[in-house]
């Protein structure tokens, strides 16, 4: 089974060279927005999801932005990365098989609204936002998008293991699967060319704890999901089927005042970034 | 004609085919009201239990927490015609995650902080789906009250 489900991510189409190369221009404080603008207008449709998301309220947008140029000097050095990130995986999300996800609307809104509160938290713990977690938060969960075209038989024993055993969803796929959607999210992200960082949130995203790096983005992305999970924005049929790590809150000194104050800063922002929703039918 | 209930969010009706419904509850609760002779029913999705938090936005938005939600459901439903001693009431939601530590406690605190205030006003909860760790789906049928909890592994309940 194992095998099948690594083979199979082999075959998913690359992630948008564009989105890369822009990441490697804004990697130079003084990028050239000319040049950012002509790889961006290569990709199609990572330019038109580009165009709607910088007309968004989300990235603060008060007068109407009508060509790429423009956008490209709006978003600016501080959201150029997230958007042209968030408009690039939006495509993943389309075309989604069922099992773990009715649709895949709904694991977008979901990776939508972990990425959104990762900035959030970014915020309130250190001060600033951050792209790497940014682009982590987004894609925590793209396993499922694959894992979710094996579970076809598998779907009722994963049910069955977590309500008979109170086993976490984690724990049922790997006994069902072989592999749990994040360790599979990781691997995908390593084919994919993400940078180690970027693999390791993803991979370690529901447990931080078992990463000795102090400095992953890992912790903060698995809170983000956690408080999702809690306002009811799933990403599928685990529910909150999962592990609650006290240490994790500890590590940032998070008390659960600060937890419910960045749930009301989440249902305000997510208000704002409806246009971001909206890539995905 | 279904009228959907957002997070945060409080609506009314007293038309005959309408049903109230509110997705994907989590942590958040959902309090369903009926009065059977008025025909009104009334649904509320709060996501947090106490209004002290944050009473700017309590102000704006009162459906966000138990405290504040909880009588303006009330107050609502009165405006069209429901009468307390009538009332049925109907609760779903309040999930926790597994083995929560003291950190992740939102789902308890809603549960406990509504049932205070549903004790406080000497008001019986008719029946209750809370708890565990699946996320639910409330419809409420105006016209008779039958209240319907969808549960995330695709259970059916009839409250």
């Amino acid at each position: 089974m194992v095998e099948k489900i690594l083979q199979s991510i082999r075959k998913l189409p690359a992630f948008p060279a564009s989105v890369h190369k822009v990441s490697e221009l804004l990697r130079d404080d003084d990028y050239s927005t000319q040049e950012v603008v002509k790889v961006i207008q290569y990709d199609q449709a990572i330019t038109a999801n580009i165009m709607k998301m910088s007309n968004s309220a989300y990235f603060g947008s008060r007068q109407k932005i009508r060509t790429i140029h423009e956008a490209v000097v709006f978003l600016g050095r501080r959201h150029l990365q997230s958007a042209v990130v968030t408009a690039g995986a939006s495509r993943f999300f389309q075309a989604s098989k069922g099992g773990y996800v009715e649709k895949g609307k709904a694991l977008w809104e979901h990776s939508v609204a972990v990425a959104v509160m990762s900035q959030i938290l970014s915020r309130h713990l250190r001060q600033r936002e951050d792209q790497v977690l940014y682009t982590a938060a987004l894609m925590h969960d793209i396993g499922k998008l694959i894992l979710g075209e094996f579970v076809h038989d598998g779907y009722e024993k994963i049910q069955d293991l977590m309500e008979r055993r109170s086993c976490s969803f984690l724990e049922a796929e790997e006994e069902i699967l072989g592999i749990n959607h994040a360790e599979l999210g990781g691997r995908i992200a390593d084919q994919w060319n993400f940078p180690p960082a970027i693999r390791d949130g993803i991979a370690f995203h529901h447990r931080p704890d078992l990463l000795e790096d102090e400095d992953s983005i890992a912790g903060l992305i698995y809170l983000s999901d956690q408080f999702c999970l809690m306002a009811g924005i799933d990403g599928g049929i685990d529910g909150l089927a999962h592990r609650g790590i006290g240490s994790v809150m500890k590590q940032f000194q998070l008390r659960e005042v600060d937890l419910e104050r960045n749930l009301i800063v989440l249902l305000d922002e997510l208000d704002k970034a409806a246009d971001v929703l909206q890539l995905v039918h | 004609m279904d009228i959907v209930v957002g997070i945060s969010d409080v609506k009314c009706s007293n038309k005959n085919g309408d049903v109230l419904v509110t997705y994907a509850l989590g942590s958040c609760i959902a309090v369903a009201v009926h009065d059977p002779v008025a025909g009104v029913g009334g649904l509320l999705h709060f996501m947090l239990p106490d209004s002290t938090l944050d009473q700017t936005k309590a102000s704006q938005a009162p459906a966000m927490f138990a405290d504040t939600g909880i009588p303006l459901l009330f107050k609502s439903c009165y405006q069209l015609g429901a009468d307390k001693r009538r009332m049925t009431v109907k609760v779903a939601g309040g999930a926790s995650i597994l083995n929560d530590t003291d950190y992740f406690r939102i789902g308890k605190k809603n549960i406990t902080a509504m049932r205070k205030i549903f004790w406080r006003n000497n008001v019986l909860i008719s029946a209750e789906d809370t708890g565990l760790n699946f996320n639910r789906t409330v419809r409420l049928n105006v016209a008779d009250g039958k209240c319907l909890v969808k549960v995330s592994n695709g259970t059916l309940k009839d409250l």
